[in-house]
């Protein structure tokens, strides 16, 4: 343990600390150690490979060139910096009043992402994004958003480089989540809640189903849409694809830097996993010492809803990243396009698919999965809040629980491992989700993949 | 203006406090042992808290009935259309629903239990939505309010109820005494629900909207159900859904046998269940949960005895419900009869309760 002697007494150090200068300079990318390269997006007409010009119309080309380099760094510049440097880098805690509840021999600590104006992981790339499309001579820009993280982040950013935003809202959200609505207009970006009628995919979805609720996949056609349809207008994803794990990457690299100040390297790095982008950013620069040799017995834990079980239960395939099928066809984990994930409180993890690179991974077992049902994670939320007095987000909670039950684990085994988790966000906007956890509201929603699986051949194909 | 049909069953719930298990043929014996009267107490708080509701007209009966617990909850929109003869019986239950019914009300509230209940259906059908306050010694059924204040909350806000379904058992309350219980499912009727935020399989609906959800369990079944495999489904609205979205006919209350889309048997019993499975390499059984308790096996699905499960297998019960229903059922109740067979269903199971989707609930046997 590391120990401060001050004024003739011990202290135990809480937070730890980088200072402004030590910030990281370059992002990490992980494809750079992968033994063999991913395979490529398809087109989602032709299913051939897609090359740069085809993805011109919606992207700028720097972000299409993170997407697919190999370079192990890519530097940060310096007017993303910049901005980066409002809040970061962020703390890393030691856990030690969950640590003293649990009675683990086990040592937790988390990074704490909450700090961010956005409140959240996102304006990790939320930024850079806004940043390389500005340069671009980019007017606008469209996004999705599920529970509104992604979405107030861009809208922060856009803000910054005096873009215009907008971003389709998943309608369900949009309803149960009025605050995160209200920060986007705050930041200056419209948001309209999804199905709309202004795109085509919307209002297509809207005929056959005037009573939708919309979904992740259906906001994330609509985006995509907008942008192809609008020459000054470039769309922008919040987590899944490669350059936007890429730039979350500043995360890990923090944690490595942070825990060696304390002469310590994690055991076991834990983060919660919807598209992958925060689980990836905690995640690869371990995966990388892993793959290459450095620390061959790192493991590294993704936690998802068991009602939304990608990474667990899903199949390693090529699909769409939407439900339209305008986006290219991606070789990931998962439950089908069309798969419209059940609403759980914890929003931003409803994706029907998953990171390549984090699949890819888990795949190849450098990383693995776990998943865990709702009330679970809250119970999780709730021990977190009571001991080191954060409330985080409904997301975060499932990464909480996994990094709880390692931790008694090692009560039972007596080893002192070092645990560190991605808290990558606060739940002040979710409160109504804690009220329904304690009205004893929160339904354990799950996949029955067992169903499924017998009758796979008969359920019809993605395709 | 509603117009409520209010009944009491003022012997309701005596046979309980002396130990007789239920009341029906046994008010003299109950009278005897000391029993007293409450079902009228016990409507008269639910009505007392209807006072200020001024659209509402009740049409009752005369004296313990209904009369008197109006009277002395102070209200006076109401008008006497049934008198019983001294000792009330089951037969005055079903007359005067019979008269509510010819006068056209827009709800049947009564104060009993499972055996009011149960006569009150056999008159109101799912033509009548009907509400229980709760008085009765046993009850099964998923007609009642959660307690008196809960009955008057719901008629009070009767504009904006929606309406759902609930089983109304049919316990032999002889058999109950001698030790047995055996409920039988006897009618689906029609409940008021507060519209509330009901978490619906994919999305949090503004209101409940539980066909859409039987829809989405229909279709999932059939995608999921296997070519060669004997299916034998269960009673109630949602697995009826399930036999319609295939193209058949359900026995609403019964149990009927498919394969390879085929109605096999309608309103099979244990023997034919026995017999038909007898030769079968794959059976599966599909259940939804009775009654208020939640009962998966032991009420109202009885046909699928532990011998009928046994020839399945544990793992190919499929348990299906709608999330309005799952969200009132803390944990679900099993009592095949057989306790070692109970105790294969572990702490908790997996009910499909949308398209691709389903709840993990607490099993209590």
């Amino acid at each position: 343990m590391y120990i401060i002697v001050q004024d003739n007494h011990c202290t135990m150090q809480t937070k730890i600390l980088l200072d402004e200068e030590q910030m990281p300079k370059r992002w990490y990318n992980v494809q750079a150690d992968l033994p063999t390269p991913l395979d490529p997006p398809l087109h989602p007409a032709t299913h051939e490979p897609v090359g740069p010009d085809d993805l011109k119309a919606i992207f700028p080309m720097e972000l299409i060139r993170q997407e697919v380099t190999t370079d192990r760094y890519i530097d940060i510049p310096a007017e993303v910096q910049d901005v980066l440097r409002l809040w970061r880098p962020s703390p890393l805690y030691r856990a030690f009043r969950l640590e003293k509840l649990l009675k683990t021999p086990a040592k937790i600590y988390y990074k704490w992402e909450g700090v961010s104006p956005a409140g959240s992981h996102k304006t990790n790339t939320s930024v850079p994004q806004a940043y390389y499309n500005m340069k671009a001579g980019i007017e606008r820009i469209a996004t999705e958003t599920g529970a509104g993280q992604w979405g107030s982040a861009l809208a922060f950013a856009t803000m910054l480089y005096d873009l215009e935003c907008t971003v389709y809202m998943v309608r369900s959200s949009y309803t149960q989540k009025p605050y995160r609505k209200s920060m986007m207009q705050v930041w200056g970006a419209e948001c309209i809640p999804s199905p709309s009628t202004k795109t085509k995919s919307g209002a297509a979805v809207l005929e056959k189903d005037p009573e939708t609720p919309g979904a992740l996949g259906i906001a994330i056609s609509e985006a995509v849409e907008d942008a192809a349809t609008h020459d000054n207008t470039n769309y922008a994803l919040g987590s899944v694809l490669n350059h936007v794990c890429l730039h979350q990457t500043i995360i890990g690299q923090e944690c490595r830097e942070q825990l060696a100040m304390v002469d310590d390297y994690p055991d076991v790095v834990i983060g919660c996993v919807g598209g992958g982008s925060n689980f990836g950013g905690i995640g690869f620069p371990f995966a990388g010492d892993k793959m290459t040799g450095k620390h061959k017995d790192v493991d590294i834990i993704g936690v998802e809803p068991a009602s939304c079980p990608t990474l667990t239960k899903g199949a390693y395939m090529y699909d769409f990243g939407d439900v339209a099928g305008l986006t290219p066809m991606l070789k990931m984990f998962t439950l089908g396009h069309d798969f419209v994930p059940p609403s759980i409180h914890a929003g931003g993890l409803r994706y029907h698919g998953d990171s390549p690179i984090v699949s890819r991974l888990v795949h190849d077992g450098v990383m693995r999965a776990i998943s865990c049902h709702q009330s679970e994670a809250f119970e999780a939320g709730q021990i977190f809040s009571r001991t080191e007095g954060i409330i985080v987000a409904p997301e975060t909670s499932h990464a909480v629980r996994c990094a709880i039950d390692e931790a008694l684990k090692c009560k039972k085994t007596g080893e002192e491992k070092t645990i560190l988790f991605n808290c990558s966000g606060h739940g002040n906007f979710d409160m109504s989700a804690y009220d329904a956890y304690y009205a004893g509201k929160l339904a354990d929603y799950e996949y029955p993949d067992e169903l499924i699986k017998e009758a796979i051949g008969r359920i019809p194909k993605i395709q | 203006m509603k117009r409520i049909g209010f009944i009491v069953n003022p012997v309701a719930g005596m046979g309980g406090s002396v130990g007789l298990k239920g009341t029906d043929g046994n008010v003299g014996e109950a009278r005897r042992r000391g029993a007293v009267p409450h079902a009228g107490e016990r409507a008269q708080r639910t009505l007392e808290q209807l006072k200020t509701s001024k659209d509402l007209c009740f049409l009752t009966c005369a004296g313990s009935m209904g009369e008197s617990a109006l009277t002395a909850s102070g209200l006076e929109n109401y008008r006497v259309v049934y008198t019983s003869g001294n000792e009330t019986s089951a037969a005055d239950t079903r007359a005067a629903a019979q008269v509510f019914r010819k006068n056209g009300v827009d709800l049947i509230l009564f104060c009993g239990g499972d055996g009011t209940a149960r006569d009150i259906f056999s008159v109101a059908g799912r033509d009548i939505p009907m509400l229980g306050i709760p008085a009765g010694v046993k009850m099964y059924s998923g007609v009642f309010a959660v307690n008196p204040a809960a009955a008057a909350e719901l008629i009070a806000g009767l504009d904006k109820a929606a309406l759902r379904d609930s089983e109304v058992m049919d316990v032999d309350e002889e058999a109950y005494r001698a030790g047995t219980l055996d409920t039988r499912l006897f009618g689906i009727a029609r409940t008021p629900v507060i519209r509330g935020m009901v978490a619906v399989s994919k999305q949090v609906y503004e209101q409940p909207d539980e066909e859409r959800t039987k829809g989405e369990i229909a279709q999932f079944m059939q995608e999921v159900m296997l070519p060669g495999a004997l299916y034998i489904i269960g009673a109630g609205t949602t697995t009826e859904a399930i036999v319609r979205y295939l193209g058949h006919q359900k026995t609403l209350l019964g149990v009927d046998v498919l394969k390879n889309g085929r109605l096999v048997a309608a309103d099979a019993d244990e023997q034919t269940l026995l017999r038909l499975t007898e030769k079968e390499k794959d059976v599966r059984i599909i259940i939804s949960p009775i009654g208020a308790q939640g009962f998966i096996l032991g009420r109202g699905n009885q046909q699928i005895s532990p011998a009928v499960v046994r020839r399945a297998g544990i793992r190919h019960v499929i348990v299906v419900a709608t999330p309005h229903k799952l969200q009132d059922i803390h944990e679900l109740l099993v009592d095949s009869g057989d306790p070692a067979l109970d105790r294969e269903f572990g702490d908790s199971i997996q009910v499909i309760c949308g398209y691709r989707i389903a709840q993990r609930k607490k099993v209590r046997h």
